[in-house]
């Protein structure tokens, strides 16, 4: 159906590692939401799916402030510690869950955009 | 409906053959001194592939006969000229601002991976300090790394965008490339790929300037 | 991988990147949150978090359903 206009070959470089971000691939599909996808584990999956990305987006939001602020020397090493036992479980945590939900670290990769001011 | 592709600037005659979505003809319209290029269309309210394979295919045919173009994103339909004469009135100085950008320039996508050796191998149960201290070294390591990726390209560039958030991609950027430096930008990227063997470096285009004329539009 | 593996696996690359640039709209998330850990506050987020790409086609389902087709 789209193949009057097909694109052209973009890639400039970088041939050889396109295995590697095949998987993104999955997401093209979904950017044309034509199927209305009833079936309930799908349902599920995808809703996992959209909860973890947030969660990923807020965990990596939260660390990368904390790292500034440790590498701003204004924490107690107390703090410092506390802050890192939780990131860990956190981070174990969101393991345990992406496994469960048969979800990858590329499934909850949202391009946000220019979002470099945010941070 | 009225939907549109971009505006567009020194534009000799509109590319021959060429359909818009849903098969109507192109046509061009004038408002404040900008050139338009939209075709009818019928309402809808999903997207399909096919209709944004039309609309890249006439922006990019557009860009090969003009002197500048400013792509519209997908999805500005507007009911009737009215409609079109207003929005484009609102932002009439942006968009002219943004046709100044883009004159010129083509833009490149660039996504760097880092090689898969897993981070976090540390053995047995790190304390919390070990494990924020091995996160901090680790950060600042990858953004070095992506600096030293991102600042020559850069350099080459008019205008260039870095895309952040939950991306695992240690660079995701966009570029916007005077046609006179892209021989070079395009030999810079491959320096790059051979200095830094054990990334996967991804480079896509010439583009239209997508990125850069979504960008105008916002507060810059 | 074979040629024509490959070839489609270009393509469809491409077809990404282009996707991504064309629909490249955004949502608004809004919203005030505080994030702390361990007691210090990390993140305060003014929530005008621009979502696109993949969050882009959330939004054009919502409106869908508000049409009625429902997902």
């Amino acid at each position: 159906m789209s193949a009057r206009h097909e694109p052209i070959d973009k890639l400039l470089t970088g041939e050889d590692g396109l295995g590697r971000i095949a998987g993104d691939l999955e997401h093209l599909p979904k950017a044309f939401p034509r199927r209305v996808n009833a079936d309930p584990e799908q349902v599920e999956r995808g809703l996992a799916q959209l909860v973890l990305t947030l969660v990923e987006l807020l965990r990596q939001l939260m660390e990368r402030q904390a790292l500034r602020r440790i590498e701003m020397d204004t924490l107690t090493d107390e703090q410092v510690e506390r802050m890192g036992e939780t990131f860990m479980k956190l981070d174990q945590r969101m393991q345990e869950l992406k496994e469960h939900f048969e979800l990858e670290d590329r499934d909850l990769n949202i391009n946000l955009g220019p979002l470099g001011n945010l941070l | 409906m009225i939907h549109l592709y971009g505006v567009v600037e020194e534009l000799a005659e509109l590319p021959p053959a060429v359909v818009g979505v849903d098969e109507g003809p192109l046509e061009r319209h004038r408002v404040e001194g900008l050139e338009l290029i939209v075709s009818r269309t019928v309402e809808r309210n999903d997207v399909t592939q096919a209709a944004v394979l039309s609309h890249a295919n006439v922006v990019e045919e557009l860009m090969a006969r003009s002197g500048a173009v400013l792509p519209a994103r997908f999805g500005h339909t507007f009911t009737d000229e009215q409609e079109l004469a207003a929005a484009v009135k609102t932002k009439a100085s942006e968009l002219a601002r943004g046709l100044k950008l883009v004159r010129g320039c083509l833009e490149f996508g660039l996504r760097a991976l880092s090689g898969d050796g897993a981070s976090q191998n540390t053995p047995g149960e790190p304390s919390g300090r070990d494990y924020m201290r091995t996160r901090l070294a680790e950060e600042k390591a990858r953004q070095r790394l992506a600096e030293e990726l991102h600042e020559p390209l850069a350099r080459l560039s008019r205008a260039s965008t870095r895309f952040g958030g939950a991306s695992r991609d240690l660079l995701q950027a966009a570029y916007l490339v005077p046609r006179r430096y892209v021989a070079a930008f395009g030999d810079e990227v491959r320096r790059l790929e051979a200095a830094h063997a054990d990334l996967t470096i991804v480079c896509t285009g010439p583009w239209p300037p997508y990125t850069f004329a979504a960008n105008g539009e916002g507060e810059a | 991988m074979s040629m024509s593996e490959q070839q489609t696996l270009k393509h469809q690359v491409t077809l990404l990147e282009l996707v991504d640039r064309v629909l490249n709209r955004g949502v608004v998330v809004s919203g005030d949150i505080t994030l702390s850990v361990a007691d210090v506050d990390l993140v305060y987020v003014g929530l005008r978090v621009l979502l696109s790409s993949v969050a882009t086609l959330e939004e054009s389902r919502e409106r869908i359903s508000a049409t009625g087709a429902g997902p």
